[in-house]
């Protein structure tokens, strides 16, 4: 062969093999990413659970181990079909199959079933969801939180009913014939007290988490109704208890709408009193 | 639990002609906890609950799960109240397990010894006493779980500052059939 003939095929040659030869590059810049979390019967996380991600084309097999919030991560793999299985300590196993485009962030959470023979039936046996078997910590924690405000709500109402029954009892000594001005002091002094403590009592209800899909029924619906009485009732009264006191004061014998102050205090007293009757006996 | 040791009872038992290996399905149940407090008397009734026995060469194993929150005291507030202090969101399902051999089959009374899983604890009760009936091909089991608060680190909740009694127990009603 001449030597320009030879540099020629040469030239050919590697032309040929760098454009028969691009798979690798490509599939080395693949890159999907498949994560997720290992949990157990339970919904716990499970932490140091072995996670294998078999490539079904290829054979391939990469391994990995959940983190100690029972998540796990499968970096840069290359698209296709792929059957993973997770095992740790104290459960049993579990397989699934994924199929990985190229390029995506896939998210496969994995529920170990419980440990034991194989004749010992799990949980995915009996045909419960993972949505249904997964626990949420987020969710606890709203739950955590709603409970804590509404056990102050419980309190504060129970605390509240002693400057309410100070506050009606004095009331004798406010108004009528023998009412004093001293009386009528004590007696908004009290019904002060009453109704702050009342607008922080309902402040924790009004103010607690709501657990969405959850539909209200018993003794609680009671509850809430009468707040629509004792609410306003507990705004209505200190307002017109201010127009009485003033007119009291100026000698004047209550009238107009001021009139109203002690049968709106009665109502609303009676039906706060119900509201808590509603949720401590049952009926 | 209960359910178990129905089915273990039918497989032992000859007139049943149940062969190896053969598995039992929850039909009905009806699971009810009572909680006691000075002012209420509560119960929580779930009829949700799925189970399954497995028997091969001799052994039975049951497993029966239900969801925390498929428990119905009849008032909503205090559902989901019972739902936070027994962890019900991060532990979602209560689970009991059970092993036997076919032999314990044989009395109208089963003793059985219990795994339960709940509020993300494990408590074993020991010799908990079933009674089973059949009726066809079916197999009724009723009887109670001695469980308690403190069994599963669960704070008795409270009403007007005043505690439950930690006992819960846990009436088990169900039916069982083979697969």
């Amino acid at each position: 062969m001449k030597p320009k003939l030879a540099k020629t095929f040469l030239a050919f040659l590697i032309l040929l093999c760098s454009t028969l030869n691009p798979a690798p590059v490509r599939g080395q810049t693949a890159g999907a990413v498949l994560s997720g979390t290992v949990s157990s019967p339970a919904g716990a996380v499970v932490s140091n659970a072995k996670v294998s991600i078999k490539n079904v084309a290829t054979g391939q097999v990469t391994e990995v181990q959940s983190s100690p919030a029972g998540a796990y991560t499968a970096p840069g793999l290359a698209p296709g079909d792929y059957e993973i299985s997770a095992q740790a300590d104290g459960f049993g196993s579990i397989s699934a199959k994924v199929t990985v485009a190229a390029g995506a962030k896939q998210t496969l959470d994995l529920a170990l079933p419980a440990t034991g023979t194989a004749t010992e039936p799990s949980l995915g046996d009996l045909g419960f969801t993972p949505d249904q078997v997964k626990g949420s910590a987020l969710d606890q924690a709203r739950l955590d939180r709603r409970s804590h405000m509404l056990r102050t709500h419980q309190r504060l109402g129970l605390i509240t009913t002693a400057p309410l029954i100070a506050t009606l009892i004095t009331s004798a000594g406010a108004g009528g014939r023998h009412g004093t001005a001293s009386g009528r002091e004590l007696h908004a002094a009290l019904g002060g007290v009453t109704a702050g403590l009342y607008l922080t009592t309902a402040s924790f209800a009004i103010f607690a988490p709501k657990i969405h899909g959850t539909p209200v029924r018993g003794p609680i619906r009671l509850h809430r109704a009468l707040a629509w009485v004792h609410g306003p009732g507990m705004i209505l009264t200190p307002i017109l208890g201010a127009l009485a006191y003033d007119q009291r004061n100026r000698g004047e014998k209550v009238h107009g709408i001021a009139s109203a102050h002690a049968p709106v205090a009665v109502a609303t007293g009676i039906a706060y009193g119900l509201a808590i009757l509603s949720v401590s006996i049952k009926f | 639990m209960s359910k178990n040791l129905l089915i273990a009872f039918l497989l032992l038992t000859p007139s049943w002609s149940v062969p190896p290996d053969s598995q039992w399905v929850l039909d009905k149940s009806t699971l009810t906890y009572h909680v006691s407090h000075p002012l209420h008397q509560i119960d929580g009734v779930s009829h949700a609950a799925r189970g399954k026995g497995v028997c091969h060469a001799g052994q039975c194993d049951f497993l029966i799960a239900v969801p925390v929150k498929s428990f119905d005291s009849g008032d909503s507030n205090r559902d989901l109240h019972m739902i936070q202090v027994a962890r019900g969101a991060q532990f979602p399902m209560v689970t009991v397990r059970l092993h036997l051999p076919e032999s314990a089959a044989t009395q109208e009374t089963i003793h059985a010894d219990l795994e339960v899983q709940f509020a993300g604890q494990t408590a074993e009760f020991k010799q908990v006493p079933f009674q089973h009936t059949t009726q066809g091909n079916e197999a009724h089991i009723t009887g109670t779980i001695p469980a308690t608060l403190t069994g599963f680190k669960i704070e008795p909740p409270s009403l007007l500052s005043i505690p439950t009694k930690n006992e819960i127990p846990i009436r088990v009603d169900m039916t069982w059939h083979p697969q």
